[in-house]
């Protein structure tokens, strides 16, 4: 038998979707330093999570992957998409290129990838609660109501979150992610 | 029927189910090459003379269990799963029977995975995925007619010492036989079998509308409501009706099967945060909860709901009611059966938060304990699969009206 006759089978790269999804991970991560500045629900979302805490939200097998994390004096720091061998007490992993791709083209919002069981957390549940907390109110600020009535289950009402909070966080988010 | 994009269902147990099934254990056990069982269960199955069948049954093969422990408490414990696992080794077991309730079949699948593991930390398998490969042999017996942990992939085992819940979840876990005999729940007192039942209820009814519902779970959930729903309330009044036994067995089996692949929602969400700060029984939480997470959800999964009418009442019934009303009239069906398993049990069967006791006939759930279910159920992963959002103002709300045993006020219901 001449085993050559029988290539191994490699997956596509997928190089552009990969960018892209990179390129979301990077401003979630980013937006969720700014609203732990910005936002009182943020904020007291975190400070009630361990010292030690760190996420990894990444993509199985090869990433790409993002990481967010407490510092020693408490603030909430985005700390980039390389492993520089840390130790994440949350682990969020997206299952495939194509799982990433629906959740952060909002063809799926966080509840219906984890229902679909595209999105597998791996640490302490009630930090992984806090953080979907965390994320919803993430995306609220970053996206336009129509797309993020997508991502989230329900979309805040005023009395939960009121126009100014909601547009001068929006700026205040935007602001602070995307500059350094 | 609802088909969704993408699903996943999985349940490799093989269950034998009748009269006098547990017959089949020789047969069964050489099958999955199983020569030195251990048989794990409690006191009160002990007791209840219910060890004495499966002994029987084994002995017509000369098969002998080659150790027994009948002493996992009502809440299953780490250490309790480390004496089950150091038994098993001294005595070379081979395999495990776990008879009992969802307590003594957690417990059993925990020592399973030290076991088969050779491990001594059950801490390193926490989570979902953490156990990797094939266990050692298992047959479940359960002698509860609710949790249908004989078919599900997870187990929940306590750290009394640490104050923590530990959650296990992997394929492995599955049981490789799970034995369903009526004469195993023939001795259930009826205020059990009535709770017991509606937590058997409430995993179909949550699996059937909550967010990974999928057309196989749906078909197990649909069979197991319309099961209970004949048979609960007359065999809670005639327990001995063996036929109504196995029936309710089966369904606990079958909406084990349906939550365990389609999760469940509101109604576990804060049940589990009662028993964990009030400590009242699992499904007694699951009975007073389960119209309340109907309502809180009506506004986005009417649909769903409506359609479990059928099941639960008839096809008459289900013809005679327009589409509107059948959301509706499903939660009125379910509280008019909360409402006859109440009567049946002389009023021991609670209806609303503030009619649990313990047995000393202390409230066990004080309205001023309401604050600190609201946060507790805040960390609890149930709510990933509720279909509505909930925070603590909306967990507050729901359990004010369960404490009262009023309908929700749906308009003050917050929709997106």
């Amino acid at each position: 038998m001449n085993a050559l006759q029988y290539p191994e089978i490699k997956p596509k790269k997928k190089f552009i979707k990969r960018i892209y999804i990179a390129v979301m991970l990077w401003v979630v991560g980013r937006a969720i330093q700014a609203a732990a500045k910005v936002d009182r629900e943020v904020k007291e979302e975190f400070a009630k999570l361990k010292d030690n805490f760190l996420l990894k939200m990444w993509i199985w097998p090869n990433g790409p992957a993002m990481y967010v994390g407490k510092t020693k004096d408490g603030k909430v720091k985005y700390l980039g998409w390389k492993d520089k061998g840390y130790k994440p007490t949350l682990t969020m992993t997206i299952k495939s290129v194509e799982a990433a791709m629906l959740l952060f083209t909002f063809q799926e919002g966080t509840a219906i990838s984890t229902a679909r069981n595209r999105l597998v957390v791996d640490g302490d549940l009630p930090d992984a609660c806090a953080l979907v907390r965390i994320l919803n109110i993430v995306e609220v600020y970053l996206l336009p109501k129509i797309i993020a009535k997508l991502a989230v289950k329900r979309y805040p009402k005023w009395s939960q979150m009121n126009p100014l909070r909601k547009h001068f966080g929006r700026i205040l988010i935007y602001v602070r992610a995307f500059t350094f | 029927m609802q088909l969704p994009a993408y699903y996943e269902f999985c349940n490799s147990v093989k269950t034998i189910v009748g009269h006098k099934a547990l017959e089949q254990i020789p047969q069964s056990l050489k099958a999955i090459n199983a020569q030195r069982p251990m048989i794990i269960t409690d006191k009160g199955v002990e007791q209840a003379g219910l060890i004495k069948i499966v002994q029987a049954a084994m002995q017509k093969s000369k098969l002998k269990a080659a150790a027994l422990f009948d002493s996992v408490p009502a809440d299953s414990d780490v250490k309790v799963v480390n004496e089950v696992a150091k038994i098993y080794r001294a005595k070379k077991c081979d395999s495990i029977i776990a008879v009992g309730g969802g307590s003594v079949l957690d417990t059993a699948k925990g020592a399973n995975i030290l076991v088969s593991e050779n491990a001594t930390d059950l801490m390193q398998f926490v989570g979902y995925g953490n156990v990797k490969r094939k266990l050692r042999p298992f047959v479940a017996i359960p002698t509860t007619a609710g949790t249908g942990s004989e078919v599900t992939s997870v187990a929940v085992i306590a750290n009394h010492e640490k104050n923590i819940k530990m959650a296990f979840g992997s394929l492995f876990l599955l049981p490789d036989i799970a034995i369903i005999d009526s004469r195993m729940t023939k001795t259930l007192p009826p205020t059990i079998t009535a709770f017991t039942g509606m937590d058997a209820l409430t995993h179909a009814v949550e699996a059937y509308f909550c967010l990974a519902k999928n057309p196989l779970s749906d078909t197990t959930a649909l069979a197991a409501i319309q099961l209970i729903a004949q048979n609960l309330v007359n065999v809670v009044k005639k327990p001995s009706d063996l036929d109504g036994r196995l029936a309710l067995a089966l369904a606990s089996n079958l909406a084990g099967m349906a939550f365990s692949n389609s999760m469940v929602g509101l109604v576990h969400n804060i049940g589990h945060a009662i028993g964990g700060v009030c400590g009242v029984p699992h499904g007694v939480c699951m009975n007073i909860l389960l119209p309340y997470g109907l309502e809180y959800n009506m506004h986005k999964r009417s649909q769903y709901i409506g359609e479990l009418l059928y099941p639960l009442a008839g096809e008459e019934v289900y013809n005679k009611t327009p589409k509107k009303e059948r959301p509706l009239k499903t939660v009125e069906y379910i509280r008019k059966l909360i409402q006859d398993l109440h009567d049946a049990t002389d009023g021991k069967h609670p209806r609303f938060l503030k009619e649990v006791y313990d047995r000393t006939g202390k409230q066990m759930i004080p309205k001023e304990k309401l604050p600190d279910i609201a946060r507790t159920a805040m960390s609890d992963p149930a709510q990933f699969y509720n279909p509505e959002d909930l925070d603590y103002n909306d967990y507050i709300m729901v359990l004010e009206a369960a404490w009262e045993g009023i309908p929700l006020d749906r308009k003050k219901i917050k929709k997106g």
